[in-house]
């Protein structure tokens, strides 16, 4: 639980970490769009008239902001779990920027990910109890393991979800909602320090990729939002709760890799799960072997645009997140004099 | 209501992974206290209770795969 009391500095670090984070990635974003079109490091915006070059990848961007922050945090707090999850990041954002500039194998990822959840073990940054709601369990060893899973799975999960103009950023910006709120409740103030540069850094990030984007976040920005995300989640005792909230983005990555049935890059797919019509509106294929993802299910009961898709994305991303505040509530109630 | 069978899948996966937590902390957690008193090694109590979580997730992974062929042959006539 967080503690508020006064000479802790909580409100304070908090608006310090925030402000920097958000600044950073503010100010940085025009400055890495003109350098990386000067660079020619652009690819084309597949569903607007003319295809436009997109300059990408926003990673850096995100990855300075966050990590100015947690540095800011660290020297303030001298707190090793801060240390951790920004060092799970970087590692997540070197794959990621890997990823951006050459093409890899579809196992790359979830494989190399694993090297960003060794900082959170090495740290110790995790505790020895899962939080399951109804309860907690014990699980020193299981839980390494467990750390060793959760961070690739999380990190591409909301890779997978970056499928169009500004829903990564919007999703993730939605999905942290409860997620702080539960690190405030069983987790403690360093972690929930830890994890306002990631929702602040979005957020200003997030002005430059809405629809239409100016720029692409590109592997290098999911992977450090997911895995930070993650991390957070590990750090701040809330792993259930961060499934919860992620349920849309978990629901798509379940139906892909259950369609294609096998980990593969979207690029590596032949047959496209939607079709581009002649009014730029995205409609569901109709071929049988094409794979089934979340957009060409909201696109089954007709055609829609590249932004009202998103919306019906965030949509979703609220009703996950307002089961994922139910859960607090129902774990709160269980937990209330049991945890530590 | 474009989103109505979307959000009944999410709703869905979310009671599953309730009854899950539920089933662990009330079924599987206590397998700890019984066997562990009557000698068994720890290590060996926790495989067995490891084993048994892994079971259950295979079981959800099968259980949302036939939910989800359901779900298709619905929405899109598949």
């Amino acid at each position: 639980m967080l503690d508020l009391s006064f000479g802790n500095n909580i409100l304070i670090y908090g608006v310090i970490a925030s402000a920097i984070s958000f600044l950073v990635t503010l100010i940085a974003t025009p400055k890495m769009i003109s350098s990386l079109i000067a660079q020619g490091s652009v690819v084309q915006d597949y569903h607007k008239p003319g295809r436009p070059n997109v300059p990408r990848p926003a990673g850096p961007v995100l990855l300075a902001g966050i990590v100015a922050s947690e540095i800011v945090l660290y020297l303030l707090t001298l707190n090793m779990t801060i240390m951790a999850i920004m060092l799970s990041t970087v590692i997540a954002f070197i794959v990621g920027f890997i990823d951006d500039r050459k093409v890899l194998p579809g196992w790359f990822k979830p494989v190399a990910l694993i090297a960003a959840a060794m900082p959170l073990i090495i740290f110790q940054a995790h505790g020895t109890h899962l939080n399951l709601i109804f309860g907690n369990v014990f699980i020193p060893l299981l839980y390494i393991l467990l750390i060793l899973a959760i961070i690739p799975i999380v990190g591409n999960t909301i890779n997978s979800i970056d499928v169009l103009n500004g829903v990564v950023t919007g999703f993730v910006i939605i999905t942290i909602m409860p997620l702080l709120v539960s690190i405030a409740i069983f987790g403690d103030n360093e972690v929930f320090l830890a994890a306002l540069p990631l929702l602040f850094g979005t957020i200003a990030l997030y002005g430059y990729h809405k629809f239409p984007s100016k720029i692409f976040v590109g592997d290098s920005g999911t992977l450090v939002m997911g895995s930070m995300y993650g991390a957070v989640a590990i750090a701040g005792n809330s792993e259930i709760i961060g499934v919860i909230a992620l349920l849309p983005a978990v629901m798509n990555s379940f139906l892909f890799l259950s369609s294609v049935k096998k980990i593969v890059e979207h690029r590596q797919v032949r047959q496209r799960p939607t079709i581009l019509g002649t009014d730029f509106k995205l409609a569901a294929s109709q071929e049988k072997n094409a794979p089934i993802t979340l957009v060409r299910l909201i696109l089954a009961n007709g055609p829609l645009s590249e932004k009202e898709i998103g919306y019906y994305i965030f949509k979703l991303a609220l009703f996950s997140s307002s089961l994922a505040f139910i859960s607090i509530f129902i774990q709160y109630h269980f937990l209330l004099g049991v945890y530590r | 209501m474009r989103l109505l069978g979307l959000l009944g899948f999410i709703t869905v996966m979310w009671t599953i992974i309730l009854a899950i937590t539920a089933f662990l902390i009330n079924f599987v957690a206590p397998i700890d206290f019984v066997l562990f008193r009557n000698g068994l090694d720890r290590i060996l109590v926790s495989l067995m209770q490891a084993s048994i979580a892994i079971v259950i997730i295979v079981i959800l992974v099968w259980g949302l795969n036939k939910m989800k062929k359901i779900y298709m042959q619905k929405k899109l006539q598949l």
